[in-house]
């Protein structure tokens, strides 16, 4: 068992790690976030049917953030500073490029819901069907609301591009 | 020029998501050639998807990587540590001191029906006690009498003795 959490582990810990990043803009909080859902992942493993552990993650994992949210109750937009630390952490691969910098600022300034719909289906390349699986949403309003979000993207990238 | 319609964001999304068939792709464009509204979301859209390409899941940091692989030691090494002994958890503790208690109870609530030698011995008790009553009644009388006086004495010792031999006189027709 312990060798399947493992490859669990290996195979999901990016992805929970994104959507923690993104929705909490704190990498030690999403660090704890992330590691909550993979404690829980280990404590339900037998309840979990194993063709459903990423869905399933995904969506205690990104719970797990916006109960975090919740508690902090961090109404406040992005806040530049966390970005110091975005490009000199994980994400510094992205440093060169003022675009993918830029946009990941954007997307994480996104509100809930569009923010995860951005992250699960744009970043994470999840198909629809799981995102309205992570989301208890249906797949007319996954696509409804990330059109919506790219629209937003796209009308802020359209003003900061030359 | 038309206003910006937003179905056509379903459209520019389906497009992009390579889902619009060829000939509905064709169409789009041909209503962009003519729309320049359309065409620029058409042309945004295609920035943002290109945009999109340089954002990757992020590698989560090696420590989170060392914390989640720790999972499962840690989770064993807590259920251990959290383990009480049967014995020491409440409800059997609680169990330990209601049983001796209950059979103290039932013991308790028993009705007390002597035995059939205790029955045969009870008249032969009975006749000893009556006996030493008796006695104990005479000297209460000569105590007395020595000193208050004998009609004093004769009323107490006599009353005593009358109770007796009428207790006693009433077991024997009881027995009877």
């Amino acid at each position: 068992m312990s060798r399947r959490y493992r490859q669990w582990v290996k195979e999901y810990q990016d992805q929970a790690w994104t959507v923690a990043r993104y929705i909490l803009k704190d990498a030690q909080e999403a660090e704890d976030a992330t590691q909550d859902a993979f404690v829980k992942l280990w404590n339900n493993r037998d309840k979990i049917d194993p063709e459903r552990v990423k869905p399933w993650l995904m969506k205690v994992t990104r719970n797990g953030c916006l109960d975090r949210l919740r508690r902090r109750r961090d109404n406040v937009e992005f806040d530049e500073s966390h970005m110091a630390g975005v490009v000199s952490g994980p994400m510094q691969g992205l440093a060169a490029n003022e675009v993918g910098v830029w946009l990941k600022r954007a997307i994480a300034g996104l509100k809930e819901p569009y923010r995860s719909l951005v992250v699960l289906r744009d970043v994470n390349q999840h198909s629809y069907e799981e995102v309205a699986g992570m989301l208890e949403l249906n797949l007319a309003q996954v696509k409804t609301y990330l059109h919506r979000a790219r629209k937003q993207l796209r009308e802020q990238l359209a003003e900061v591009r030359p | 020029m038309k206003k910006y319609d937003e179905k056509w964001e379903d459209r520019i999304n389906a497009l992009l998501d390579g889902e619009l068939s060829d000939t509905d792709a064709e169409a789009l464009k041909s209503e962009a050639s003519d729309d320049r509204l359309l065409a620029r979301a058409i042309i945004e859209a295609y920035q943002l998807q290109q945009a999109m390409d340089a954002v990757h899941v992020e590698r989560a940091p090696a420590s989170l990587r060392k914390r989640l692989n720790a999972v499962p030691r840690e989770q064993n090494a807590e259920s251990r540590t959290g383990f009480t002994p049967r014995l020491f958890q409440p409800r059997w503790v609680m169990a330990l001191v209601a049983v001796p208690l209950a059979i103290i109870a039932v013991n308790l609530m028993q009705p007390d029906t002597p035995s059939t030698a205790e029955i045969a011995k009870a008249p032969q008790d009975l006749a000893i006690a009556f006996a030493y009553l008796d006695r104990a009644g005479s000297i209460t009388g000569r105590e007395i009498e020595s000193n208050v006086g004998h009609t004093m004495a004769d009323a107490i010792s006599g009353s005593v003795n009358r109770t007796i031999k009428f207790s006693n006189e009433h077991s024997k027709e009881k027995e009877v």
